[in-house]
C-alpha cells in the first residue's frame, strides 16, 4: 500500500517490491535501477533522481 | 537530502525496511536488515556499499519481518555482532510467530541469534556519532529510535514516518495503552533537536515539525475511533502480503482473510464481515488507494 501521499515536489522512488537483481542484465527485475543507483537513490539530487527514472522505459524494453 | 559524513541510507520498498549503514573505520554498522524474500538483494547492497570495509555491528530498531528478515544471512555472510532491543530480546529467544507477528500475518523471517541488547537511555557508538537509545512504544511495544544530537539526525524505525507510523497493532489486540504510547513517542520526538528523520520507510526527511502534525492528526482520528484502526490494519495486511505474493486469485482472498489469524481476528473482534464482504471491501479500498489492480480474476499488487 503507498502508505505516504508525500507534500510537494518530489521524485518517488520506482520501487515496487521485486527487488531482485538479474545476474545477466545488472538490473534489478523490479524498477531496472542497477546496484548502484538504488544504493546512491536516497543521496540523490530531485535532478539526478529524473534523470535515472528516465532511462527506465529504455531498460524495459530491451529485456 | 544531504545527510553528514558517514551516515548512508538504502532506500528499499514497504517490503523491506531501509537500511541505515553507518560508516567508521573501526566498523560499520547496519541498522535494520529488510524482509527476507529480499534478502540477495539487501546482500548485494550491503556488499556495494560497504567497499570491503568491514561490517562490525547489525543493530534492529523493531523486530518485525521487514527490518530484520536480512538478519541470519547478514550474520552468516559477516560474523557480525548482533543487538536487539531489550524488551525483543525474550521474543527472539523463543521465536514467539505471535507476538513477532509472523505466521500469524501470513509473514515469515529466518531465525537468528542477538549477542546483545540494548536499552531506552543507552549510548550506541555507532559510524563516528553517538547515538541515545530512544524508547519508542506504539507500533511495537519494544521498539526504539537512535538519535545523534551531534548529526541531528533520527532513526526513527516504524514509530514516525514523513505520513503517518506504522500500525498500532498492539492496541488492536488487548494492549490498551499502545495508542498513549504512541503519543508519548510523537510528543518525545518533538523535542529531540533534529534536521533530518531516517524513517524505517521511505525517503528521509526534513520537515519534522510538518511531519509530527499530520502524524498527530492520523493519531487523533484512531483515538476517537479504534474500527479505524482496525480497517487501516487489515489493509495494511493484505497490502503487505500482495507485495510479497505479487498476484492472488481473486477467488481465493475470502478463504485467505478467513484463515489469516490476524484478519480473522480483525474481523471477528471490529470488523464483522462475512469473509466474502471482507475480501471485497478490502480490494475495493486498495483499488481506490491505488495499491492493487485486478484484472481477469487475478488480484494483483501495484506495479506489477
Amino acid at each position: 500500500m503507498n502508505q505516504d501521499t508525500r507534500p510537494g515536489g518530489d521524485v518517488p522512488s520506482p520501487c515496487n517490491n521485486v527487488c531482485r537483481m538479474n545476474p545477466d542484465t545488472g538490473l534489478c527485475e523490479g524498477c531496472f535501477r542497477t546496484l548502484d543507483e538504488i544504493a546512491a537513490w536516497s543521496a540523490m539530487s530531485d535532478a539526478e533522481k529524473r534523470a535515472v527514472l528516465a532511462q527506465l522505459p529504455a531498460r524495459r524494453t530491451l529485456r | 537530502m544531504k545527510l553528514p559524513e558517514g551516515i548512508q541510507v538504502i532506500e528499499r520498498g514497504w517490503l523491506s525496511s531501509n537500511n541505515v549503514v553507518l560508516h567508521a573505520r573501526t566498523g560499520a554498522v547496519v541498522v535494520d536488515s529488510g524482509y527476507g524474500a529480499h534478502v540477495a538483494q539487501t546482500l548485494a547492497l550491503l556488499e556495494r556499499v560497504l567497499a570491503g570495509k568491514k561490517l562490525a555491528r547489525l543493530v534492529n530498531t523493531h523486530c518485525h519481518s521487514d527490518h530484520m528478515g536480512g538478519n541470519a544471512a547478514i550474520q552468516k555472510k559477516y560474523g557480525c555482532r548482533t543487538s536487539v532491543p531489550d524488551g525483543e530480546a525474550p521474543l527472539i529467544d523463543r521465536w514467539d510467530e505471535q507476538a513477532l507477528i509472523l505466521a500469524i500475518a501470513d509473514q515469515r523471517a529466518e531465525r537468528f541469534r542477538y549477542d546483545d541488547t540494548f536499552r531506552d537511555g543507552d549510548t550506541l557508538r555507532m559510524g563516528g556519532y553517538d547515538w541515545r537509545v530512544i524508547a519508542a512504544p506504539g507500533h511495537d511495544t519494544h521498539a526504539v529510535m537512535f538519535h545523534s544530537p551531534e548529526a541531528r539526525v533520527l532513526i526513527s524505525g516504524d514509530a514516525f514516518w514523513e505520513n503517518g507510523f506504522g500500525v498500532v497493532f498492539p492496541q488492536l489486540f488487548g494492549r490498551d495503552t499502545a495508542l498513549a504510547e504512541t503519543r508519548a513517542t510523537l510528543e518525545a520526538i518533538g523535542r529531540l533537536e533534529v534536521d533530518v528523520v531516517i524513517p524505517g520507510h521511505g525517503r528521509p526527511f526534513g520537515d519534522a515539525g510538518a511531519a509530527l502534525e499530520r502524524a498527530f492528526y492520523r493519531l487523533e482520528g484512531y483515538e476517537e475511533d479504534i474500527t479505524r484502526l482496525a480497517r487501516h490494519c487489515a489493509k495494511v495486511m493484505l497490502s503487505f502480503a500482495l507485495l510479497e505474493k505479487r498476484s492472488m486469485p481473486l477467488a481465493e482472498l475470502p478463504a485467505y482473510v478467513a484463515r489469516v489469524p490476524i484478519l480473522a481476528e480483525l474481523n471477528s473482534r471490529y470488523l464483522r464481515m462475512t469473509p466474502a464482504a471482507m475480501a471485497e471491501w478490502l480490494v475495493n479500498e486498495l483499488e481506490r488507494a491505488g495499491a492493487v489492480r485486478r484484472n481477469d480474476g487475478m488480484l494483483y499488487a501495484a506495479g506489477n
